[in-house]
């Protein structure tokens, strides 16, 4: 692909200018492609994340998917924990990110983590770490921008060939053989201009699709539970939604290609993903044990090919791998619309959302930018106080900067202990002394939170 | 002359900079077993922090269940004073057969099942069991190659010179464990 | 997300399982793609409802913005003996309904034979 890009830049810069001007497009198009890999390898996490709107979350707001990333760390023995996100999507998918060993992030959509069960969402994570201990998203991240690189050129050049009806050649075609050899030159470039993204795309896609079944097998083989990714897959693919942040370029990232409605007659070739089908069909086929060997197996069986999946290092492993059993956890069924509830809850606890519960009943959820500190209850009619102190706090501080001795006499002197009384068993939210917000997830169970403002510790009655 | 005392020169160069290399990857690898090691140590103190959490919640759920939770009890001591490898593997494997043990008959106490705080210390047992097998597993690994690596020609020389020793598998051999099916959720 | 007719942030309600974002100055209700069908459960009324559907070109109330996609909502009547004016979302995130539309909706479809959804949306606005 590399090669692709250098001889695009040569073509076209000769075509142009073809004394010495090869040399100089070739510059150009490396110019382009190094500013472009620099870009994204020092922000290319940050400004997908973001893009997809991925906020990340702590142990507190989803221990089981915290917990998972934590043991699939463990087991990919990498020295670092990836930090964790989750994606306000319904559509079911995730993605691993982030070029340097000490900065990578895991993210998934909500859709995903309403979908699974444990043993299902350790084969995605493990999937996704797999991609981050394979380096993919490295080569993802590179080779990425290399096909952007090229289709960028390719556009440019294209483009202007066909605006300008080429005045400024006249002047500078001086014999006539040199004329005609420069028709052919520009002819060739315009050919190789077309071809170049359909070629590097067609790679790149082969990589990618490669990269995929490579880390479903070491994904695998973290888990030791291949029907956990295989169902996984399965529920996933059920689904007909498309994420709404993800694109092209940024496809290669995901779990399972995030675009499907865009059915292609040449999708085989220009796929990121292999059919979803076929990686099923390789999982469940693995019957001796989840080494590279039992993947590779399983693969040649499907496909009814040789070609190798696993590079020789992970073939040559001879020891055999037993298959774990299957966790109690049954596969979630409960009803749709429970499951939407909580993971709306999930998200809006993220974004800040105060939990009010009535005394009648009806759970009341108050958006941060709500700005009327009392609120009557619609069903009810009582007056429920809105803990809006932190907003307050917010503009005041910015106002006025208060001195940090009153600060720490306020502190001294709210010593006395706070108690906060559960009221239900979903989220809930109340202020701490000090103004900051308090969140309890449905899952806390601990008999006290400490305010991460001021450090006090609150006593929480269940 | 002056040739073979260069070619001389230059082999036992190269003989000093193998060895210093061998002798390097050696204590590498030695430090990642180590580090495997406290690893696996960080999860079983997890696990012994948490037991009592479970015990006390379960306990005013499961008042025919004495024995069981008692066990879990007992077994943790047992796995908090064990010292050397084998002796804390066995010790380990042991808390591990009680543990799947009481998941087993939770599934008859419904009203524990929905309990909000069984749940978490439930879901945070369960992520350490997990978070055991995985890193004893990484630790296995890295004790094979630490082992293949000291007893192979030519390292083998080097670590016989320097008395690097092979080090112990973490509880493949414990029969318990063996036996008991993993608790996973 | 902010109320489409007085801009003011929107409060979400929950009762049993049934979640609607409401505006408190107003009395409107934003209900997400999906979650009136989700409201009415499932039944063949349910699918004449939905069919009844119909875009109102001819009408002269002013067209509001969407509160997820911040673009201009279409106004549709819908309802199976009498035509409500609401208004829809032309990406599908969603259905507006001003005070007491929905619940007029609901009243004459004869889907709801038990009033669970009624009597489930006048306890939530029971003063």
């Amino acid at each position: 692909m590399g090669l692709c890009l250098i001889f695009l830049g040569y073509v076209i810069g000769f075509s142009i200018y073809p004394n010495g001007g090869g040399i100089a497009g070739l510059l150009i198009a490396v110019v382009i492609w190094f500013v472009m890999s620099l870009v994204s390898y020092f922000a290319g996490d940050s400004i997908l994340l973001s893009m997809s709107g991925a906020k990340e979350i702590t142990h507190d707001i989803h221990p089981q998917l915290f917990n998972i990333v934590e043991e699939m760390k463990i087991a990919a023995n990498l020295p670092f924990m990836p930090r964790v996100y989750i994606i306000d999507d319904p559509a079911p998918n995730a993605f691993a990110t982030g070029t340097k060993p000490g900065k990578t992030s895991i993210a998934v959509t909500a859709g995903l983590l309403s979908r699974l069960n444990r043993d299902e969402l350790q084969g995605v994570v493990a999937h996704e770490m797999s991609h981050i201990s394979n380096r993919d998203v490295l080569f993802v991240t590179f080779a990425g921008v290399l096909l952007g690189s090229v289709v960028l050129i390719s556009e440019v050049f294209l483009r202007s060939m066909f605006y300008s009806s080429g005045s400024s050649r006249r002047y500078r075609s001086g014999g006539k053989g040199g004329g005609q050899a420069q028709l052919i030159i520009i002819a060739v470039a315009i050919v190789f201009a077309i071809l170049a993204p359909i070629l590097a795309r067609i790679l790149y896609f082969a990589l990618s699709r490669r990269r995929e079944y490579l880390a479903d097998a070491s994904g695998v083989r973290l888990t030791r539970y291949p029907e956990g990714l295989a169902s996984a897959l399965e529920s996933i693919s059920t689904t007909d939604l498309n994420l709404a942040s993800a694109n092209k370029v940024t496809a290669p990232m995901y779990i399972v290609n995030p675009l499907k409605s865009e059915g292609m007659p040449l999708s085989d070739l220009t796929s990121t993903h292999p059919p979803i089908s076929e990686r099923i069909k390789i999982l469940r086929g693995m019957s001796q044990g989840v080494n590279y060997l039992s993947y590779q197996k399983a693969f040649s069986l499907v496909k009814g090919q040789v070609s190798t999946i696993i590079p020789a290092s992970g073939r040559k492993e001879s020891e055999i791998i037993p298959i774990r059993k299957a966790s109690v956890e049954p596969k979630k069924e409960q009803s749709q619309k429970k499951g939407a509830r909580e993971i709306g809850d999930l998200i809006r606890a993220i974004n800040k959302y105060i939990f009010l519960t009535c005394i009648c009943g009806l759970k009341i959820k108050v958006p941060p930018d709500f700005n009327k500190p009392k609120l009557n209850c619609p069903r009810c009619g009582h007056e429920l106080e809105v803990p809006l102190a932190e907003l307050a706090a917010i503009t005041t501080a910015v106002g006025s900067v208060i001195p940090k001795e009153t600060e720490q006499k306020e502190k001294q002197s709210n010593l006395e202990p706070l108690t906060y009384k559960r009221q239900g068993k979903g989220w809930e939210s109340f202020l701490c002394s000090c103004g900051k917000l308090q969140q309890i997830s449905p899952m806390f169970s601990g008999s006290q939170v400490v305010c991460n403002n001021c450090e006090r510790k609150i006593e929480i009655i269940n | 002359m002056g040739i073979l005392l260069v070619v001389i020169l230059l082999i036992v160069v190269f003989a000093v900079l193998f060895v210093i290399g061998v002798f390097n990857s050696l204590v590498g690898l030695r430090n990642q077993v180590k580090n495997a090691w406290s690893q696996i140590d960080v999860q079983l103190k997890r696990r012994h922090d948490l037991i009592p959490n479970l015990v006390e919640t379960a306990k005013g759920y499961m008042v025919h269940e004495r024995t069981t939770l008692e066990n879990i009890t007992k077994a943790r001591s047992t796995a908090m004073g064990a010292q050397s490898v084998g002796d804390k593997a066995k010790a380990e494997g042991a808390l591990s057969g009680a543990m799947s043990k009481f998941f087993l008959v939770v599934e008859n106490y419904p009203d524990l099942k929905a309990n909000q705080n069984f749940l978490a210390v439930q879901e945070e047992l369960a992520s350490t069991e997990n978070k055991i097998a995985f890193s004893r597993q990484n630790y296995n690994d890295q004790v094979l190659f630490f082992n293949n690596k000291i007893q192979m020609f030519p390292s083998n020389t080097i670590a016989g010179m320097f008395s690097f020793k092979s080090e112990e598998f973490f509880g493949v051999e414990g029969q318990e464990e063996r036996e008991a099916p993993k608790v996973k959720f | 997300m902010n109320c489409p007719v007085c801009r003011e942030p929107m409060i979400v309600l929950e009762l049993d399982e049934v979640e609607i974002d409401h505006c408190i100055s107003c009395g409107g209700i934003w209900l997400d793609a999906g979650e009136l069908e989700l409201l009415l459960g499932d039944s063949v009324e349910k699918n004449k409802l939905l069919s009844s559907f119909e875009i109102d070109k001819t009408t002269k109330e002013k067209a509001r913005k969407c509160p997820i996609c911040l673009k201009k909502m279409q106004k549709v009547l819908c309802g199976i003996d009498k035509k409500v004016l609401i208004d829809r979302c032309r990406r599908n995130d969603g259905l507006w309904f001003d005070l007491g539309e929905l619940e007029e909706i609901i009243k004459m479809g004869n889907f709801d034979k038990d009033k669970k959804v009624l009597n489930l949306l006048k306890s939530m606005f029971k003063k």
